[in-house]
């Protein structure tokens, strides 16, 4: 799917939750120059399953509508994110007998290796959106490009993610509807990581993409996603719980989140009370901050914990029989935290007790101020992550000339 | 009343069974029990009237967790519960959902007594957080079932019953955390109808009360003691946990709220203790006020409140209400179920599970952790 040359124009659209953000950009050398930007609530999706497609589309055109507007540019094609539950991810390797003449590796065994592992059917009834690239092994020894090396067996190792086939259609159709292509789905969390972590950092990293509905996780090890997986709990939960334990409306729940609200429980906060509206006036209602930070935080590190279960679940499925352990050894960089709930008080500092691991808040990496907060680390990375993801453009050789001349580099 | 009894407390399955053996001492004599079961043993105690379900499926086993067995059991013994149920007007029917007994028999039993004239309060106990997917989906089910047969249906949460003890408390605690408010409830409404009230009310105002079935019930209890012990129980009733379960209906139209006290307890006392109630809970359509003095709760006072809304305007033409043979095409409202109640926001969409755990429910609930104090 990436084989095409890269576009000189690119649009992507992260569908989240609670809002839908779209950014369209020029490409000039290899980075992007932001030409116009665009965010709106998302209607008809609730804890990342979308529940209403009707409204969801028009959502979608209405941004789409909104950066062609902003640019006066057309769009044609786009990047979407996948997040959620829905999009299931797991290791496929294929293998290659290395031929005995000289037991080195050619391109062509890659090559093999790689159809040999991509041949592998997706579960009944899903289909496969994308292969990502994991460590190549050959006799079991990680090589970064194995053309030319010696050795016996080599196997090459994707992190394939499907989903269900039905889903996937609509998801295409929602935004074929208006006559653009989806050019290709970029994982959310992998996104994310993109706009937010270094190439230093993809040496050991875990990302938590925490959005309103659902908080996915991508694990870089050695360069490579060694794994990925999705929690469908979100800040919204956490404004529920609010506003189930102090007996309030979503809205004030939510107001009193960001206010007052703090992944941590300190012992001093049950002294403190809060005012909902601060004048005191009529409506207004007092608060114990011990309550809030103790809702919140309960909510908080208990998804931390669910990911931190789900990373390990998963590490198990791909190294049967190891003691996986998620320590700075394996983690050299820690956690990086991004997502609208990246925000929250002391999140980092939550993240780092559940975890033990060194934990941060990751500001998407970006030219324009205003998208440089973790809630747009899914829109941004998505441009970046187009723009790295896409191999280099080939120039082809053309006329006689070019191809003699090509003929002789050889 | 041609019965001595007025209010039949039937416990169904093993959990509800459980919990009526432990409340009929404390019971006052207007209350009649009876134990329902397919576990034989579960119907040995005491002086209770018993009746074994489903002898012919479960032989005396229990259901084994099975829902259908459950009901198969109860409509097999139509003709004896219909026997049972004749010429009670309130039945209270206790039982805890999850199981086969519970979840399956429950809306049966409340069926057969509802259609012998009784007005139907259930109290259902559901199960905890981490009695697993199946368990809670079973209690789930039943709720809504349950809550279309019976007049009135609070929902007890066993999460909840967690909070209201300390961390390292024994178990047993919890449970009579719980036993405590449907004593403190069947304590209330069984005098209420018992001569010697002070403000005395008839069976007729709690079925007046709870007439629509379906309608979301409110329920609380609270004790206060000493001085201004009447408002010190108001106000616990309305901190009462099982009044603010997440979601539950905040104001409600009618009010029946009964004031038990000493026999220093007066009636300007009472008074002010309803009135803290309506504050909290409103009852602005009616409020059906019970007071009592019961000598031996001393300086104690409680408070029992139940409370429903009437969620649709009754139809024009509305049958006569007769002791026998309620219209049975009474309107079937939605309910307020364990989804409202406890998922707030989440109401209405589908459970996510995760280790067992329907994680839409707030953590603080599953973890049973209890919040400080309001200011």
């Amino acid at each position: 799917m990436t084989s095409k040359p890269l576009p000189s124009l690119i649009a992507v659209i992260d569908v989240g939750t609670h809002k839908t953000a779209s950014l369209l950009g020029q490409i000039i050398d290899g980075k992007a120059r932001m030409l116009s930007f665009s965010e709106r609530r998302t209607d008809g999706v609730v804890k990342g399953t979308v529940t209403d497609l009707e409204k969801l589309t028009q959502c979608v055109h209405e941004v789409v509508n909104d950066i062609e507007r902003g640019s006066g540019r057309a769009v044609e094609q786009i990047y979407l994110s996948l997040s959620g539950p829905a999009a299931e991810g797991e290791r496929v390797k294929g293998f290659v007998a290395v031929p005995a003449h000289d037991g080195k590796v050619t391109a062509k065994d890659v090559t093999e290796a790689i159809q040999s592992a991509k041949r592998l059917e997706p579960p009944a009834g899903r289909t496969t959106i994308l292969y990502m690239r994991q460590p190549t092994m050959l006799d079991n020894r990680p090589v970064s490009n194995p053309v030319g090396m010696a050795g016996k067996r080599l196997e090459v190792n994707f992190w394939r993610v499907t989903m269900e086939e039905g889903n996937m259609r609509m998801r295409v159709g929602m935004v074929n509807g208006m006559s653009i292509k989806v050019r290709d789905f970029i994982l959310a969390s992998h996104a994310a990581a993109c706009a937010t972590a270094s190439d230093a950092d993809k040496q050991g990293v875990l990302v938590i993409d925490m959005g309103a509905g659902t908080t996915d996780w991508i694990l870089y090890y050695k360069e490579h996603i060694l794994c990925a997986g999705s929690i469908p709990v979100g800040g919204e939960h956490l404004t529920n719980d609010l506003s189930v334990a102090l007996r309030i409306s979503r809205e004030t729940a939510e107001d009193l989140k960001l206010r007052f609200g703090s992944a941590m429980h300190r012992e001093n906060d049950v002294n403190q009370t809060i005012w909902k509206d601060g004048d005191k006036g009529v409506g207004d209602q007092q608060f114990n901050r011990g309550t809030i930070t103790q809702v919140l935080s309960l909510r908080y590190q208990e998804t931390i914990e669910f990911v931190r279960k789900d990373v390990l679940r998963r590490l198990e499925a791909i190294f049967p029989g190891h003691a996986v352990k998620l320590d700075q050894n394996m983690i050299p960089s820690g956690v990086i935290l991004t997502g609208g709930s990246a925000s929250l008080a002391d999140a980092a500092d939550a993240v780092q007790v559940v975890m033990g691991l060194s934990a941060r808040v990751g500001i998407p990496n970006f030219e324009n101020e205003s998208l440089r907060k973790p809630e747009y680390a899914g829109v941004v990375g998505l441009m970046t992550a187009a723009i790295t993801d896409a191999p280099p453009p080939v120039r082809r050789p053309r006329g006689f000339l070019a191809q003699l001349k090509e003929i002789f580099r050889l | 009343m041609s019965t001595p009894a007025s209010i039949l407390l039937v416990g169904l399955g093993g959990a509800g069974c459980s919990m009526v053996t432990r409340l009929s001492a404390q019971l006052p004599p207007e209350v009649a029990v009876a134990l329902l079961d397919t576990d034989a043993r579960s119907l040995s105690a005491g002086t209770a009237a018993t009746l074994q379900l489903g002898r012919a499926q479960t032989r005396g086993m229990g259901t084994g967790g099975e829902a259908a067995l459950g009901l198969a059991s109860a409509e097999s013994e139509e003709a004896a519960l219909r026997r049972l149920f004749a010429g009670v007007p309130v039945v209270v029917l206790v039982t805890g959902l999850g199981g086969g007994t519970g979840s399956g028999a429950a809306s049966v039993v409340a069926g057969y007594a509802a259609e012998c004239g009784a007005t139907v309060l259930s109290f259902a106990t559901m199960p905890f957080s981490h009695e697993g997917e199946r368990r809670m989906r079973q209690a789930n089910d039943a709720t809504v079932k349950l809550g279309q047969k019976c007049h009135g249906l609070v929902v007890v949460h066993n999460d909840l019953l967690l909070q209201q003890v300390s961390p390292d408390a024994p178990l047993s605690e919890s449970f009579a955390a719980a036993d405590n408010w449907v004593g403190g409830a069947l304590r209330g409404l069984a005098s209420a109808f018992a001569p010697g009230a002070l403000i005395a009310v008839d069976p007729a105002a709690l079925r007046s009360l709870l007439s629509t079935p379906g309608s979301p019930t409110l329920f609380a209890y609270g004790v206060g003691q000493g001085e201004g012990a009447a408002l010190k129980a108001a106000r616990a009733a309305c901190d009462c946990p099982l009044a603010h379960a997440p979601g539950a209906v905040a104001k409600v139209a009618s009010l029946f709220v009964t004031v038990a006290g000493g026999s220093a307890m007066t009636s300007t006392e009472a008074f002010e203790a309803v009135a803290a109630i309506r504050a909290r809970f409103g009852g602005e359509t009616s409020t059906v006020l019970c007071a009592r003095i019961e000598p031996t709760l001393g300086d104690r006072i409680e408070v029992s409140v139940l409370g429903a809304s009437l969620p649709a305007p009754k139809p024009p033409a509305k049958p006569k209400k007769g002791a026998k043979a309620e219209d049975p095409a009474q309107p079937i409202f939605e309910f307020a179920t364990e989804e409202s109640m406890r998922r707030g926001l989440f109401g209405g969409t589908p459970m996510t599970f995760i280790d067992g755990q329907d994680v839409d429910v707030p953590a603080y609930i599953r973890k049973a952790v209890r919040l400080p104090p309001a200011p």
